[in-house]
């Protein structure tokens, strides 16, 4: 799958993030390729969502350059910014559906007024998007009448509309209940079977080894192991790795 | 209604304050020759604009003729003669007695007849005419009072109420100093108020309180006794060097003196509309019904000032708010000093200040000003509730929005206002219905809404209570039937 000599469709270089005094992530350098899908793991508040979110510049990054197909967004103006955006879908913990728009026109909504679709083709889209996500039958339901699981399917079926190059998860099963992480993990697994590039951060251990092509453990601000999935799992080389799994394991 | 005179007080000074222009040297001489080009101008026009205070039987007041309040009276009479010697239309504007000399100073008229004295501290900042009329100082009592109350200083310890910077406002202040002045806008709210026990006597000037007296069954005039303070009786007001003018309404004035027509016309005539006050055909033209219209035109104008005002007062309001939320420095500094400023100063002075104050610059009818100052205040009070309101949509709504690729303004617009909108809903439905209730304050420069009306209409009829009973359920039916519209809005945007 990998294919060293193709452009990475993302590249971060030095990125740095500060909050305050606070140095959030300190130095990181990694690549994403074409059909690759990762998955950030690490204990909590290692930085996993400010690194996603410095992915496609919700977060602006302190210093160091974000690529995407090897251009560097922190140096684009918000139009060209805007622009970048539509091929980087994102997936977020608590779903950010808009409340006051049902489920259809929550997909339909950037297709037709981002991308300038007529009404017929961004509804045959959106409807197809949904019968893959299971949820045909909710078009016209508004969000707050479906369950955890429903609306991050929708959520998942909105970003796909832009047609992204690479989808971003943001811990997406973390808000739900257990029975539903299922059909949400379930969803993602197809989209990765079907090529796309994506990036996972997730507490999702099965998850991870299963369907990730790569591991990044992160901690402290670093990247600490970036590795394929039974190497990381299985003979970790950090200490700080070996001690995240044994509590994980523990669990 | 002392609050108002302070703020007129402030307005005054800061026009004075604008528009001093240096001929305040030119000395007040009936003998002058007249080199100024008031009088041409006034010609110019065709028309001659006189400001008035109809409130004061016998000198003006109004009078329900044929469906419309007119304004007759002795000094309607002597200003259409002054009009008709300069070969001029007569124009007659009303507006409150303390309201008038800032009229005068800021052009909104080119003389004052109101049955107004002339003073040393009055001349100061206005040119007067001769005297054309002297009357004493009467007071205005309760028959049940005759036999108690003989002059002023029976009234120490009680209350006299008196017409707010009126002669008989200084005598009380000045020689009735054991007992409380209660000052009022408007003598048919004094009248009111001495009928309802709030006050035990008004002072007076002794024609007006003879009609007042004859119309209103209960009441009394007597001579007020008050020392002589050398007064000189009332003058028509010129802006300051309008010689031209004065000279102008001297000539009529002494022509009028020397036919004696005040006694012998003018008076009995305005006599003639006082009279009808109790006969039985004036008392079925005095039935609220009579004055439907008034409040219809009332009500019209309301509604008017308030749509209009609430439009544009929700579209500022969003720019302000955007302004205010938004990183841009200056346009965050505009708008937070434009919101303070607004909010922390009283919407009746920027109501005077539009009118007067800009009317130094520009030229802006009444109607207008009132609209303006409405809706630049109401601005103020939306942006703050739509503020909240963006601020209460969590960001995710926005990262979510920024991260399909749609732009920031783009964002604010499908996402966040739509939102918001629904949240502040409530408190935006509250906001319209006191900017209804606060548009009653346009009365003071005249704008005919529904509290002038019923200021007509209580002048009028000599009844006091029952125009304001009809106004307080005409402004509960609009303020009602408004938040019920929002109500349903509100249902129809709620999807969950």
């Amino acid at each position: 799958m990998n294919n060293e000599t193709v452009t990475p469709v993302l590249e971060v270089k030095h990125l740095k993030k500060v909050f305050g005094q606070n140095e959030v992530l300190k130095d990181i350098n990694e690549q994403v390729s074409n059909g690759q899908v990762i998955c950030l793991i690490g204990p909590s508040g290692a930085g996993k969502s400010t690194f996603l979110r410095c992915l496609n510049m919700l977060d602006q990054p302190t210093s160091g350059e974000v690529l995407f197909e090897g251009q560097d967004l922190t140096k684009l103006d918000d139009k060209r910014l805007d622009k970048t955006r539509e091929n980087m879908g994102m997936v977020f913990q608590s779903f950010n559906l808009f409340p006051h728009k049902t489920v259809i026109e929550n997909i339909k909504l950037a297709p037709v007024k981002v991308k300038g679709e007529d009404d017929a083709t961004a509804t045959a889209t959106a409807e197809k998007l949904l019968k893959q996500v299971g949820l045909e039958n909710k078009a016209d339901a508004f969000p707050a009448s479906l369950s955890g699981g429903q609306q991050q399917r929708v959520a998942i079926a909105r970003a796909l509309a832009m047609n992204p190059k690479v989808m971003l998860f943001d811990e997406p099963t973390s808000a739900l209940d257990p029975e539903m992480v299922g059909e949400v993990l379930k969803v993602m697994q197809d989209l990765a079977s079907e090529g796309m590039t994506m990036v996972v951060v997730t507490h999702e251990m099965g998850f991870a080894r299963n369907v990730a092509d790569k591991v990044w453990f992160m901690a402290d601000g670093y990247i600490q192991e970036s590795a394929e999935p039974k190497t990381f799992f299985e003979h970790p080389e950090t200490d700080r790795a070996k001690d995240f799994l044994a509590k994980i394991l523990e669990a | 209604m002392k609050k108002f005179a302070k703020w007129l007080f402030l307005v005054v000074t800061i026009v004075v304050t604008l528009g001093v222009t240096g001929n305040m040297n030119t000395k007040a001489d009936s003998n002058t020759p007249a080199t100024d080009q008031y009088l041409s101008k006034v010609k110019a026009k065709g028309e001659l604009v006189v400001g008035t205070s109809p409130d004061f039987p016998p000198y003006e007041f109004t009078k329900n003729i044929n469906g419309k309040s007119k304004v007759v009276g002795m000094d309607m009479e002597i200003s259409k003669k002054v009009a008709h010697d300069m070969g001029v239309k007569l124009v007659i504007r009303r507006m409150d007695f303390d309201s008038l000399l800032v009229a005068l100073q800021t052009g909104k008229v080119d003389m004052v007849i109101a049955g107004m004295s002339k003073t040393p501290k009055r001349a100061k900042s206005v040119d007067f005419s001769n005297v054309y009329y002297k009357a004493g100082e009467d007071l205005v009592i309760k028959k049940s009072d005759l036999k108690t109350i003989k002059s002023y200083k029976s009234l120490a310890g009680k209350a006299i109420g008196a017409q707010t910077g009126s002669i008989q406002y200084n005598l009380v202040k000045n020689q009735a100093t054991k007992s409380t002045l209660k000052g009022m806008d408007k003598d048919t709210d004094l009248i009111l108020a001495l009928q309802t026990n709030k006050i035990d006597a008004i002072a007076l000037d002794q024609p007006t309180a003879e009609a007042y007296a004859k119309n209103t069954s209960g009441l009394v005039a007597i001579n007020a006794h008050f020392k002589d303070e050398g007064e000189q009786g009332s003058a028509i007001a010129f802006p300051k060097g309008a010689q031209s003018l004065v000279n102008s309404a001297n000539k009529s004035i002494a022509e009028i003196k020397s036919k004696n027509l005040i006694h012998k016309q003018y008076l009995p005539n305005a006599g003639k509309y006082l009279a009808t006050g109790k006969s039985k055909s004036a008392k079925a033209a005095n039935s609220m019904w009579a004055y439907k219209d008034f409040f219809i035109a009332g009500v019209g104008y309301t509604l008017m000032i308030s749509a209009v005002s609430v439009v544009i007062g929700f579209l500022l309001g969003t720019l302000l708010a955007l302004m205010r939320l938004s990183k841009n420095k200056i346009a965050n500094g505009i708008s937070v000093s434009y919101i303070e400023f607004v909010r922390g100063t009283p919407l009746m002075v920027q109501i005077l200040f539009i009118y007067f104050g800009l009317g130094l610059v520009v030229n802006i009818p009444a109607l207008l000003s009132g609209i303006i100052a409405v809706s630049l205040n109401s601005g103020a009070y939306v942006a703050e509730v739509i503020r909240s309101g963006i601020s209460s949509i969590a960001v995710g709504q926005t990262e979510a929005s920024r991260s399909l690729g749609l732009s920031r303004s783009m964002t604010m617009r499908f996402i966040i206002l739509p939102q918001a909108m629904k949240n502040i809903w409530p408190a935006l439905g509250n906001e319209f219905v006191s900017l209804i209730k606060e548009s009653s304050i346009v009365s003071i420069i005249g704008v005919k809404d529904l509290i002038y009306q019923s200021r007509i209409v209580q002048a009028d009829t000599y009844r006091g209570v029952m125009p304001l009973l009809i106004t307080m359920i005409l402004y509960f039916i609009m303020t009602f039937g408004l938040s019920r519209l929002m109500k349903f809005f509100e249902g129809r945007m709620t999807h969950e």
